[in-house]
């Protein structure tokens, strides 16, 4: 009997041994010099419909590479995310990172308020969480990465008024009405059109993120006003659809003075910004919500280091002048170098 | 005398097609008189173009539902046929294989939904849920969340060429959308197929008396309703000459409106090919009139939704007045 004992205890303790704390780097192979401690970072989107998070997953793996040579820690990108931008979905997401034991979470939200309770359960169970893109400033993550998307509208709004001058009727071209992103990128635009009062934004119209909507949207607005001077696209679904899906925007762009600024900087926005369809672009720095997100969750759980509750990633302002080296940047994909000035 | 006059009345509103039909002039006059551009070529043309992609799908719903069911997985099967096009497009195929291929894959998922609701009996709302979560699944496992582009030219001429009629030229879509409504139509009326789907929306039993394999009509309509949606899937994928993975999501609450509001009763046993064309252009009008309008975005869906629950409860007004 005591033996039996004897034997569960060893059982219970070894078991003990290879357990390690949440959020903190495990130890592998310790019978065997020399140790190479891993850590696993849950990099969790807002949904794997959008091709943007796909480009801020490459910076997340290309900076898990870059730490593992250099230091004595593996790092390992778990991406993991719902198909679609669902709040339940991506609670459950979470959750299921939990329960894997992740060392970190660096989440885009996909609703700030059904975020709050799963991030807080997973820092609760030792596990530190960071949010990117879209923030989740009630919960208990310890820093945000993102864009000051008031800035950001407010910078579109002035490459507008460059590109198209200090009159006209301006539209406005938005994802699903409410996204608390796309609505602040909105009131920059709107604050940044407030000096020039012979401006009117005549309409704002939505595309459910669906290109077949935006594009839609956009030509029933050509067709309504079709003396429109400036759009302003606050993200870029009917940019998608290939030339000639949208003959009335197209026409005006190219043969009759009306400018376009949109969000992100695509391949395939670039090449609409080459050929004269768009005047500027904002890039939201997709490839370092990853790149950068690694880096901050790296010092804070290995270096201990402390950030403040929003880090100011900025944006890149691109137009004619510098488009030749943002098209380079993702032939060659590397998102490093820093563009030639707008 | 007063009676035969509303009897006849009550016929007539009975009929939705000509209420949608009326409703279809009122809102086309409207528009006309407060908007300068809805009745010029360049907007009528939009429209039509537009609403061949929920039209194409929802005469395929129209029969599912006429038979007492309902194909939910209708949006996700038009991505994958525009996916599936795409790709075989992208690997060099010929622009006739590869909508042949999308088209196949479409039917492969009708197919699916018919056997598993007919044979195994499983009802079809969770089918077919079931099968729009996996095919949405397999678009995001191709496509790897990026869209394909690049699509060649003699491809997005389907979608965004017109041919000349004299001084009139109409969009291709248009004319591929009343080709296939023609061909429904002919089906369900002149057909014994037809006959099968409209009595097996009426009564299940009526048919199994007659020794008919209920399993393989259901089969044979879910399959056609794949196929249809296909059709539509690679038209829409043709005219933004992309196929995006989150392409036509939600799209069957559209497809399923433009069902509803042409006459096609939830309840089975009820619905025509004119009114689902009905349905969706009254549906494609609105959409557009509420941009030329200027109405807010934020009150646009609200006003679709409406729409759907308007034609919703004539459908249960009338089937109330049929059994009294």
């Amino acid at each position: 009997m005591k033996i039996r004992h004897t034997l569960m205890l060893v059982f219970l303790f070894s078991l003990a041994a290879c357990q390690t704390a949440p959020g903190q780097p495990s130890t592998m192979n310790d019978s065997t010099a020399p140790v190479r401690r891993k850590i696993t970072i849950a990099w969790i989107p807002k949904g794997l419909n959008n091709p943007v998070f796909e480009v801020g997953r490459l910076g997340a793996i290309q900076k898990a590479a870059e730490l593992s040579a250099a230091g004595p820690i593996d790092v390992e990108i778990l991406y993991a995310g719902s198909v679609d931008s669902d709040g339940a979905e991506q609670a459950r997401v979470i959750d299921d990172a939990v329960a894997r034991g992740v060392n970190a979470i660096a989440i885009s939200c996909d609703d700030p308020t059904a975020c709050i309770d799963p991030i807080n359960r997973a820092v609760s169970a030792g596990i530190p969480v960071m949010t990117w893109d879209s923030d989740s400033p009630q919960s208990k993550r310890f820093t945000y990465l993102g864009l000051d998307n008031i800035q950001a509208g407010q910078a579109a709004a002035y490459l507008l008024v460059q590109a198209m001058g200090t009159e006209g009727k301006v539209a406005i071209l938005t994802g699903v009405p409410g996204a608390d992103n796309l609505e602040t990128r909105i009131t920059g635009f709107r604050e940044g059109l407030a000096a020039y009062p012979n401006i009117h934004i005549i309409a704002t119209v939505v595309t459910n993120d669906d290109i077949n909507l935006g594009v839609q949207a956009v030509e029933d607005t050509m067709q309504a006003h079709p003396d429109i001077k400036g759009w302003y696209f606050a993200g870029m679904w009917p940019l998608f659809a290939d030339r000639g899906s949208m003959p009335l925007w197209e026409d005006a762009a190219l043969h009759h003075g009306m400018k376009t600024i949109a969000f992100d900087a695509l391949p395939v926005e670039l090449g609409l910004l080459r050929d004269g369809y768009l005047s500027g672009l904002l890039d939201q720095k997709n490839w370092f919500w990853g790149y950068e997100t690694v880096q901050i969750v790296y010092d804070h759980i290995i270096n201990k280091k402390d950030f403040p509750a929003f880090v100011n990633l900025g944006y890149n302002v691109i137009t004619k002048n510098n488009v030749d080296a943002m098209l380079q940047a993702w032939n060659t994909n590397d998102f490093s170098k820093p563009l030639p000035p707008p | 005398m007063r009676v035969a006059i509303k009897i006849h009345w009550f016929d007539w509103i009975n009929r939705q097609e000509a209420f949608v039909f009326i409703l279809l002039l009122i809102a086309i006059l409207f528009l006309g008189l407060t908007t300068t551009t809805f009745l010029t070529q360049n907007n009528i043309q939009d429209i039509s173009r537009n609403f061949a992609w929920i039209a194409i799908p929802a005469f395929g719903e129209s029969l599912v539902i006429i038979i007492g069911g309902i194909d939910l997985s209708v949006g996700a099967v038009m991505a994958l046929s525009g996916l599936v096009t795409a790709m075989a497009l992208r690997f060099g195929v010929s622009i006739p294989m590869a909508i042949i291929s999308g088209l196949a894959a479409g039917s492969l998922i009708g197919w699916v939904n018919g056997a598993l609701v007919g044979r195994v009996r499983f009802p079809p709302f969770i089918v077919t849920l079931g099968t729009a979560s996996i095919v949405r699944g397999i678009i995001f496992g191709l496509a790897g969340g990026w869209p394909i582009l690049g699509l060649p030219s003699g491809f997005r001429d389907l979608g965004q060429a017109d041919i000349l009629l004299g001084q009139f030229s109409l969009p291709v879509s248009i004319l591929i959308t009343l080709l296939l409504a023609v061909l429904v139509d002919t089906l369900l009326s002149v057909t014994v197929l037809g006959r099968y789907i409209y009595t097996l929306g009426d009564s299940e039993q009526a048919l199994i008396v007659t020794g008919v394999g209920l399993p393989r009509i259901k089969a044979i309509v879910y399959t056609l309703c794949g196929t249809l949606t296909a059709a539509g899937g690679i038209l829409m994928t043709a005219r933004l000459g992309v196929a995006a993975p989150t392409a036509a999501t939600g799209y069957e609450l559209d497809i399923i409106a433009a069902v509803i509001i042409g006459g096609t009763s939830l309840f089975g046993g009820v619905g025509s090919i004119l009114g689902v064309l009905l349905g969706a252009a009254f549906m494609q009008v609105v959409q557009n009139g509420l941009v030329l309008l200027g109405i807010p975005a934020y009150w646009q869906s609200a006003a679709i939704g409406s729409m759907i629950f308007f034609a919703l409860i004539l459908d249960l007004w009338r089937q109330n007045r049929n059994i009294l």
